[in-house]
């Protein structure tokens, strides 16, 4: 029976992600059943050469900027003993789950409201901008469990012979080097990958190129040669540091960590609280504020008009996000299992080429696959949704639970078999509640990250069955900047109402009177 | 009959030989202790015996009846009426003690289970204990918890991976003599696992000492003591 649900999940896994992504790689290199490399030919012209140059210089300037700053906050965060930073840390996650476009939305509106920075905003330096603050927290999480897992023996043998300096450039530093190259390349893929924030702000970037080619000259050859070569840049970095992302091990919700130590901040802490309190307004604060103050400037009912426009997106975006965390969390446990369990590591790696696929190529594979006479059922509903969030986040949901699964000992799961428990027994009665923090957290993670998925579904939805962040895309070209702002801002909302009931949730759910240690 | 016979086993993991063409038979109410050092893949003759890995090539036979061989399992963990302790006790932390012991009670859909547990807390000085969680007990508790959740079963065999590895030496000495105490009392074969020689030498009718997946020698403890063996030697002298 077990082998019957791995082998179910395998396949429609491989059906419904895998072999349209590979249709579409294949028919690349053919035209008319001849093989051909026509396609490619056009990705040699100068404009498209000098689109992807721009792209990768965009994605570099984000990577690197991330890094450094998460890395900064990752470093006073986990070795500092500076107050509140238990608060830092979790407040800083906060740009991570808000949908890309939202903060965009959000700079635009602060540089409409002060005046000059038009130009900036809608530029390149804009991307960056937005892109760094977005992709920092990223960077902060690999950066700061690689910290919080090195253990103090390390630096305390040290001190026997050196300085906090030396120690921190000749100990610390290259023992974390993997996590700060593999932060670097995942928020370079990250980047490069990324559609609906330079989209918002009508930059001209790969991505949004094969969506032109795609969606307006209906250029299916051009986009799909594009996409080829977007996956190729993509997955090869992953594949260069797949030891370490393919485990991912700082996805997770409760890591383990070894006693850390803390270096003591004097005076500059007051110095170092000034910083961490100016970032957090420019990823938190500020653009919530904006955002507000835009959605109700001088006209309280623009508030009323936007959600009686997103009412039906909003039903929608819940409904199938609801529905893909499902399916997430589904082919997240199976996928984890066998990893974890029956020892298949091989898994990881295809999920995490997978997750190196940017939305709109994701988009474009479903499409060319799924319509198709047969099957058309699937690509004219909203199912063709779901799909799209399947692929685009399985990655996450798998780390997520899997990493969760590595702390529970599988003798618990053999003691309960040596008594006879079934294998759905053992995963209900021993597994399952032990994991049950971990399979909650990666379903509203999975839930938040469907709601603002915009890159695919924007590509693959059919109609009537359009979503939040579509909605707001397309209106926004023909409706006043208040109108956008107080769309982004319920959006939000209920992104920050469902990030309450994650953080709530998890809390309820890890305060009980067991403890696995 | 042996109650446990091994027959030309080999087991690796992936390129790593574990198990090296080992033949043992294992006498019914005795007490067998597997001696060797980390690594020596003692543990792994437990868990094939228990049914929880497949073997590269031989047999197993349980009372006279095949029940593994080469990589296939004839018959499942559940119906070969094995008791197993593992070393990090394996005991459920969000059930409590009455819940850990009654899960395989409840699966075997006994009856009287209720009376069942109390009788075996009652044993084994638990009765307080019954509604609390593992992280609530002694680490001394805890071993004893998970014998009884063994012994409650009735298996015709208990298997014990390093029980008491994680305890200070001076509640070793003290929970070691209890268990002796308290299992003496059960008609039951045991096939214990563990590295220190002292252990195998005050528990086991019979000592088997294995290195790097190949048996060293057999015998009783006197046997082992006197054994001439150049590695058992070397390592009862450590």
């Amino acid at each position: 029976m077990k082998k019957t649900i791995y082998i179910i999940t395998i396949f429609a896994f491989l059906f419904l992600v895998i072999f349209p992504l590979l249709t579409m790689v294949v028919s690349s290199f053919f035209k008319n059943g001849n093989f051909t490399l026509e396609h490619y030919l056009y990705v040699l012209n100068k404009g498209t050469l000098f689109l992807l140059l721009k792209s990768i210089g965009l994605a570099f300037a984000v990577a690197l900027i991330a890094t450094l700053i998460g890395g900064f906050f990752a470093f006073t965060l986990t070795k500092t003993n500076l107050p509140m930073k238990n608060i830092f840390k979790l407040i800083f996650l906060i740009p991570l789950f808000i949908s890309p476009y939202i903060i965009a939305v959000s700079w635009v509106d602060f540089f409409i409201m002060f005046g000059n920075g038009k130009l900036f905003i809608y530029s390149p330096f804009g991307v960056i901008f937005i892109l760094s603050l977005i992709f920092s927290p990223l960077s902060m999480i690999i950066i700061s469990s690689s910290l919080a897992n090195l253990s103090a023996r390390f630096e305390e043998a040290g001190l026997m012979m050196t300085t906090n300096f030396k120690i921190i450039t000749k100990i610390v530093l290259p023992l974390i080097k993997p996590a700060i190259i593999s932060s670097f390349i995942l928020v370079f893929v990250l980047s490069i990958s990324e559609f609906s924030v330079p989209a918002f702000l009508s930059v001209n970037v790969f991505t949004t190129e094969i969506f032109t080619q795609f969606s307006a000259f209906y250029n299916y050859d051009l986009a799909v040669a594009n996409s080829i070569v977007l996956i190729f840049i993509c997955v090869s970095l992953l594949l260069a540091e797949r030891y370490y992302l393919a485990d991912a091990p700082f996805l997770s919700m409760s890591l383990k960590s070894h006693k850390v130590k803390l270096i003591e901040l004097k005076r500059s802490k007051y110095f170092l609280i000034f910083i961490h309190f100016s970032y957090l307004s420019l990823s938190v604060i500020i653009p919530v504020l904006v955002l507000s103050i835009q959605s109700f400037q001088g006209n309280e009912a623009i508030f009323g008009k936007a959600f009686s426009l997103l009412s039906v997106n909003i039903i929608n975006s819940v409904f199938y996000s609801f529905t893909g965390a499902i399916f997430l969390l589904f082919f997240g446990f199976v996928f984890a299992y066998i990893s974890e369990r029956e020892k298949i590591k091989s898994i990881n790696l295809v999920l995490l080429i997978t997750f190196g696929i940017p939305s709109t190529v994701l988009g474009i594979g479903l499409i060319k696959f799924f319509n198709t006479p047969i099957l058309n059922f699937i690509y004219s509903g909203y199912w063709i949704i779901v799909i799209g969030y399947l692929g685009r986040f399985i990655f996450i949901a798998e780390k997520l639970i899997s990493n969760t699964i590595k702390q529970i000992p599988l003798s618990f799961e053999e003691s309960a078999k040596l008594m006879g428990a079934s294998f759905f027994l053992r995963i209900k009665k021993v597994l399952f509640p032990l994991i049950s923090d971990g399979l909650f957290g990666a379903f509203l993670i999975s839930f938040i990250f469907c709601l603002g998925e915009l890159g695919t579904t924007i590509l693959v939805y059919p109609p009537g069955t359009s979503v939040m962040p579509i909605k707001v895309y397309t209106i926004m070209a023909n409706a006043p900047q208040s109108l956008t702002s107080a769309m982004s801002l319920i959006v939000l909302l209920i992104t920050l109402i469902a990030l309450i009931f994650l953080f709530t949730g998890h809390k309820i759910l890890t305060k009980q009177k067991w403890s696995l240690d | 009959m042996a109650i446990v016979s091994l027959q030309n086993i080999s087991k690796s993991f992936g390129k790593t030989p574990i198990i090296n063409n080992i033949s043992l038979d294992i006498e019914e109410g005795k007490f067998t202790c597997l001696l060797g050092s980390s690594g020596s893949g003692k543990t792994t003759i437990l868990r094939l015996i228990a049914g929880l890995e497949k073997s590269d090539s031989g047999k197993i036979l349980l009372n006279g009846k095949l029940v593994n061989e080469k990589n296939k399992i004839l018959l499942p963990s559940s119906k070969r009426e094995i008791g197993f302790i593992f070393q990090d006790l394996a005991l459920w932390p969000h059930l409590t003690v009455y819940e850990n012991i009654a899960f395989g009670l409840n699966i075997k859909k006994e009856e009287n289970v209720t009376i069942k547990i109390s009788a075996i807390l009652d044993f084994f000085g638990l009765e307080e204990h019954r509604n609390k969680y593992p992280n609530q007990l002694s680490g001394g508790q805890q071993q004893l918890v998970a014998i009884a959740r063994s012994l409650v079963l009735k298996p015709k065999m208990l298997l014990m991976d390093e029980p008491l590895a994680n305890l200070d030496v001076k509640l070793k000495t003290k929970i070691r003599n209890h268990i002796k105490n308290l299992i003496d009392q059960f008609p039951i074969t045991i096939i214990y696992v563990t590295h220190d020689h002292y252990e195998a030498f005050k528990l086991a009718d019979e000592i088997i000492v294995i290195n790097n997946g190949k048996i060293e020698d057999t015998g009783s403890p006197e046997d082992i003591q006197k054994s001439e063996n150049t590695f058992v030697k070397e390592f009862i002298e450590i």
